[in-house]
């Protein structure tokens, strides 16, 4: 247990973990992550090959341990996306001037202990599948909270 | 519908045809395809000879496993293949292809490996591992 807290910020129960699939970019986030959202935009289609699922936090919560394969892409005129330039594996998304952090859900370890609280970027969502009934919060983008949710 | 589906990478790095329509969309919950693609794999499968590329020079490797590996952009990080030694198919992420596709989603296989963070909701067949070969 003291391996799982040491590092953590003050009222934070754990440190998460996670990385890419071949070992050449390894993190630590030592905030509590927010609740997972499903993004269905292009951008996410097209780079995950699917739907993005992403967890927020502050920037300053994370730490890159090892980053020997970590690539970036500007996959827009304010943000860029982090992967890994060695085995592929889809890991960050950075706004600029955004005090937050956005980490891809399947790259943490397990078990991460989050859930999801929502879908956005919905109408922009591709033909070969259908929403779930899963009860969770839809934003479309033009609603003012299509975003992630950071934990205070 | 028999209309070919073309599909590339976020940059255009990587662009091509693929000529044989799939059956549909499989979801992948494995551990690899989950830290490939930041979450679910979704892919068509397709005879390897079907998918024709128009621009491939930032297409990387990488071998995955003892048998397989995962292709993907380079430049902009976008999964796209997964390719099984000796196998005559290739598996093509869903999302890499153009909109619209006309195709739909088959069913959830891998589904043992499934992350923690979500539920699979949809109502359609999941298997534990591989889906049982077609008679």
């Amino acid at each position: 247990m003291s391996e799982m807290t040491a590092g953590a910020k003050a009222g934070v129960e754990r440190v998460w973990t996670g990385g890419c699939a071949c070992g050449g970019v390894r993190y630590e986030i030592t905030a509590q992550p927010g609740p997972i959202s499903f993004c269905h935009c292009g951008q996410c289609r097209r780079q995950h090959s699917h739907v993005g699922a992403y967890t927020t936090f502050p920037r300053d919560a994370l730490r890159r341990v090892k980053e020997d394969t970590l690539a970036w892409y500007a996959s827009s005129d304010r943000a860029r996306r982090g992967f890994c330039s060695r085995c592929g594996s889809g890991l960050f998304w950075e706004g600029e001037g955004n005090p937050n952090v956005d980490v891809t859900a399947g790259s943490l370890d397990e078990p991460t202990g989050l859930c999801a609280d929502r879908h956005i970027w919905i109408d922009f969502k591709e033909d070969y599948y259908d929403l779930p009934d899963d009860g969770l919060l839809r934003r479309a983008s033009t609603d003012p909270d299509n975003h992630s949710k950071v934990e205070s | 519908m028999t209309a070919p589906l073309p599909g590339g990478c976020l940059c255009g790095g990587v662009r091509f045809l693929v000529t044989e329509r799939p059956m549909g969309v499989v979801n992948c919950h494995c551990g690899q395809c989950r830290r490939f693609h930041g979450h679910v794999g979704a892919y068509i499968t397709v005879p390897r000879e079907t998918v024709f590329f128009d621009a491939d020079a930032t297409l990387a490797w990488y071998r995955s496993s003892a048998k397989a590996e995962r292709g993907f952009c380079a430049r902009c990080g976008s999964s796209l293949f997964w390719k099984g030694d000796g196998n005559p198919l290739v598996d093509v992420a869903a999302g890499s292809l153009d909109q619209p596709t006309g195709l739909a989603t088959l069913r959830h296989i891998h589904v043992a490996g499934k992350a923690d963070y979500y539920a699979i909701e949809d109502g359609l067949e999941r298997f534990p591992a591989d889906a049982p070969e077609p008679p």
